[in-house]
């Protein structure tokens, strides 16, 4: 087994390559956040404070940036913060509406294969929901309408969590939603409450993905199921003990913009998965039915609404969709994957 | 924060063992009327923490829960227990105040509804 991929290496691999970018955007560009480390005086003693603060400047970053970027996209692109699913090579122009539509097909396309919707009894089974990384609530709000179900959703962001909050009660649906600021790596839930943990795009976010599929594990009741779609890095080959230093690079420049620790591969998942015991661990590479929504997104960021409100918005949202560029350029390199692992917890 | 929500909550602080449920801290609670769906209402039921809900209720000022938990017959043919079960869990709603944990003692603030339950570095 590579050690690379050994589960304990993944704690000090999020250390190891994302420090050092912190720690110099911590100091040189985020005044306000270096302030805690003014005490000491000397380099290495401020190199040792921001490695002990690194975990929490990045969820005080992740905080602010979709604290500040998520009006925005609403705005834009509606309630739900995650890519679309698509057929391959479709290379039609969609509108706006095909976009969103794309984006429900990604949630129905996930139950899918996590084999929820294909079993009534299963179906029938979900009264509770966690959504971890719930943004504004789109997901929430959606499986709970979808199964009558309970929804708790949670984010690191004060300002996502009013909003889901808002939108839920203009869709007549907060009795079925609630909305919290929480930490995925830290839940407030007792072991074995949900049937249905839903993770949409917010794994990318977590510096410990031992602790992060832990907690998921440990949130899930028996017999429910675990549902992770993240973007990640390309799968190692035997023999491969990191990805190529152009490949890191590349991720090192996106993972400064929009608050990511390191990356981690689908092959990741599936361990850290297998580690537990679980039943029906499957992984699908669905890369190339995404490939249309980052050109998408650019594209509506160029429009003279999306160029006003990016202005409007401030400086990470600018750097953020300056970014976006980068996110096609590692699809299109193969150093970027969008992944879909689920299981299930046996009864 | 509406009870069916409280009924979730726990303090996962690192060594605690008895972090639910959380006691409340009512500053500002609200009514807020919600459509009455009876077979919502019993699905939740089973998976009720039922002191919990009730301790819960009267920290919010509603006492009409009966102390134990009753059975599922009552559910079929009771409407107004449903009703008074409907209001607890989804009408009443904490705007300001607190949750605190029943071992420590930490408080996890209640602001415009939103339970911030954010550890601190040294309770991770």
């Amino acid at each position: 087994m590579k050690a690379a991929l050994a589960p304990s290496s993944l704690t000090s691999l999020s250390y190891r390559t994302n420090s050092s970018s912190f720690r110099s955007s911590l100091l040189f560009r985020s005044p306000s956040s270096s302030a805690s480390m003014t005490t000491t005086t000397t380099r290495g003693n401020v190199a040792v404070a921001a490695a002990a603060t690194s975990t929490e400047a990045l969820r005080k970053g992740i905080a602010e940036f979709y604290n500040e970027t998520s009006g925005l996209w609403e705005e834009i692109w509606g309630d739900h913060m995650h890519h679309g699913f698509y057929d391959p090579d479709s290379s039609v122009q969609l509108s706006d509406s095909g976009h969103r539509e794309a984006q429900i097909r990604m949630i129905e396309e996930s139950l899918r294969f996590a084999g929820v919707t294909t079993d009534e009894e299963e179906e029938k089974n979900i009264k509770k929901i966690v959504d971890v990384g719930c943004g504004i609530g789109g997901s929430s709000r959606y499986l709970a309408s979808k199964f009558g179900a309970e929804s708790i959703g949670i984010t690191l962001s004060p300002v996502q969590a009013n909003r889901a909050n808002d939108l839920a009660a203009a869709q007549s649906l907060a009795h079925k939603v609630s909305f919290q600021v929480a930490d995925a790596l830290d839940q407030p839930f007792e072991d074995g409450k949900f049937d249905l943990v839903w993770s949409m795009e917010s794994g990318e976010h977590m510096p410990d993905k031992a602790k992060f599929v832990n907690e998921l594990v440990r949130v899930v009741a028996p017999g429910g199921r675990i549902i992770i779609v993240t973007w990640c890095h390309r799968n190692l080959s035997a023999g491969e003990k990191a990805l190529q230093p152009w490949e890191q690079n590349l991720l090192d420049k996106i993972c400064k913009t929009f608050y990511l620790p390191a990356w981690c591969s689908t092959d990741d998942y599936v361990h850290l998965l297998q580690s537990h015991s679980l039943q029906d661990i499957k992984c699908a590479d669905w890369s190339e039915n995404v490939a249309p929504f980052w050109p998408a997104v650019i594209r509506t960021a160029l429009t003279w609404k999306g160029l006003v409100s990016l202005l409007r918005s401030g400086m990470k949202s600018i750097k953020g969709a300056l970014t976006m560029p980068l996110m096609i350029e590692g699809y299109k390199k193969g150093v970027i994957k969008f992944g879909i692992i689920t299981c299930r917890k046996p009864l | 924060m509406r009870l069916i929500t409280h009924n979730m909550l726990s303090c996962n602080i690192k060594g605690v063992t008895n972090g639910f449920p959380l006691r409340i801290e009512a500053g500002n609670v609200i009514k807020k009327e919600v459509d009455f769906n009876p077979d919502f209402i019993r699905h939740m039921f089973a998976k009720l923490e039922w002191k919990a809900l009730v301790e819960g209720a009267r920290s919010m000022g509603y006492a009409e829960l009966p102390e134990d938990s009753p059975d599922a017959a009552v559910l079929e043919s009771d409407e107004s227990f449903l009703k008074k079960l409907h209001h607890a869990l989804l009408e009443l709603h904490l705007e300001e105040g607190a949750l605190v944990c029943p071992e420590t003692g930490r408080k996890f603030p209640v602001n415009k509804g939103i339970p911030n339950m954010l550890l601190h570095e040294d309770e991770v």
